[in-house]
């Protein structure tokens, strides 16, 4: 059972979290509060012990034990241009790496474009989605699952589940990790509005991928090169001889 | 200048800013400062284009709404690789009606319409990047 309690003690924010919604069972976190006009409020967090429809990038399924994990979602309404929504989707990845590492002093790193890695397997995962109204981004849900007390993963994946419990050899507090997530991520927020570069920075340096030679999936296309850098919009940029080529979706991993 | 030149009138516009000189044969040369968003460079004495009379090639069929991408990245035109498009040539839409996705960095960014009307034309092909504020599709309202 999660305890509200022990969360909002914890909760060191101004609006995010601030409207906490808490349910046993929901299709999707992020698909109710883009839709359910109900919970409008900036900030607003949703969080779900079951996703029966957890869902990665396109056809994949996020599967997570009921009661063992963090599911959840946080809706941002203001300040969303382009550029701030790009940093923030990275900055997202980095807010959960910061609240692993402080708290259980775990080697924390991240693979393009926000997955959260512990020892090379898959720790965090983050799913964004967004409406927009013309050109105009109005709504964006951050979708982020954490495994926490999982303690193990039976089935075939495409990068190997972790969970903290499995590298911290520890149960450990669902609450206190939440807290810490949604205040890292609050800070980040006004960063990403003040001083973009920092964050970029941030995740430059937890990404162990830059420099080498990876390849790059999406479905039946492979493209390899060098992880050379991420520009300022977040964007990989592939080196492949003397031609260089800014990637914004697919699969990395190292060659 | 333009009292001593054989130039009756003269604009230049540079960004938003557009200056109009003309010199009527009796008066005195007439500045106008007027906003506008037409390419109008003219610096002789041909017959001056008003902005009025411009105008730009995407309103020129007044009743072609065009939806705009707000992100730059990938258009997909059905949620899953499998699934059907959101919206076909020929669709009616109203304002909220999901047209398509555009993916960037495992952002799903869900584009609806902004208007009602028939699609009559789409302008991108699935899976294709896409630029900031580039033409999706064209709505007839």
């Amino acid at each position: 059972m999660f305890n509200i309690e022990e969360f909002d003690i914890k909760l060191d924010t101004e609006f995010i979290g601030r409207n906490f919604i808490y349910c046993d069972e929901i299709d999707s976190t992020n698909t109710v509060l883009l839709n359910n006009k109900d919970f409008s409020q900036n900030g607003t967090v949703l969080l779900a012990e079951y996703q029966l429809k957890g869902r990665g990038r396109k056809d994949r399924v996020w599967i997570s034990n009921a009661g063992q994990n963090l599911t959840f979602s946080v809706l941002l309404k203001h300040d969303l241009k382009e550029y701030n929504v790009n940093v923030i989707n990275l900055g997202a990845s980095l807010s959960v790496a910061q609240a692993i590492e402080n708290l259980y002093q775990l080697n924390v790193e991240l693979k393009w474009p926000n997955d959260v890695l512990v020892n090379k397997k898959k720790i965090a995962g983050i799913l964004i989605e967004s409406t927009s109204k013309a050109n105009k981004i109005s709504k964006l849900a951050i979708g982020i699952g954490i495994n926490v007390n999982q303690p193990n993963f039976p089935g075939k994946f495409e990068i190997q589940p972790t969970s903290i419990r499995r590298e911290f050899k520890e149960l450990v507090s669902r609450e206190k990790l939440l807290s810490e997530v949604l205040n890292n991520f609050e800070t980040m927020v006004d960063i990403a509005h003040d001083e973009p570069t920092k964050v970029l920075n941030d995740w430059r340096n937890r990404c162990k991928m830059i420099g080498e030679k990876i390849k790059i999936i999406e479905d039946d296309k492979m493209r390899t090169g060098l992880f050379e850098d991420i520009d300022e919009n977040g964007f990989l940029i592939l080196k492949a001889g003397d031609k260089t080529e800014k990637i914004h979706y697919g699969d990395v991993s190292l060659r | 200048m333009v009292e001593q030149s054989e130039i009756t009138e003269f604009s230049v516009q540079e960004g938003d800013l557009k200056v109009k000189i003309s010199k009527n044969s009796h008066q005195a040369a007439q500045v106008s400062i007027q906003p506008g968003s037409e390419i109008v460079r003219q610096t002789t004495a041909l017959p001056v284009v008003t902005p009025a009379e411009i105008k730009p090639a995407e309103t020129a069929q007044t009743n072609l709404h065009e939806i705009k991408s707000p992100i730059v990245g990938t258009f997909y035109r059905a949620p899953a690789p499998d699934a059907d498009p959101y919206a076909q040539v020929g669709s009616m839409v109203s304002p909220g009606t999901v047209l398509c996705i555009v993916e960037a960095m495992k952002l799903m960014n869900e584009i609806e319409a902004d208007v009602s009307g028939k699609i009559v034309k789409i302008l991108v092909e699935n899976a294709t990047p896409v630029e900031y504020n580039q033409p999706l599709f064209l709505i007839e309202t």
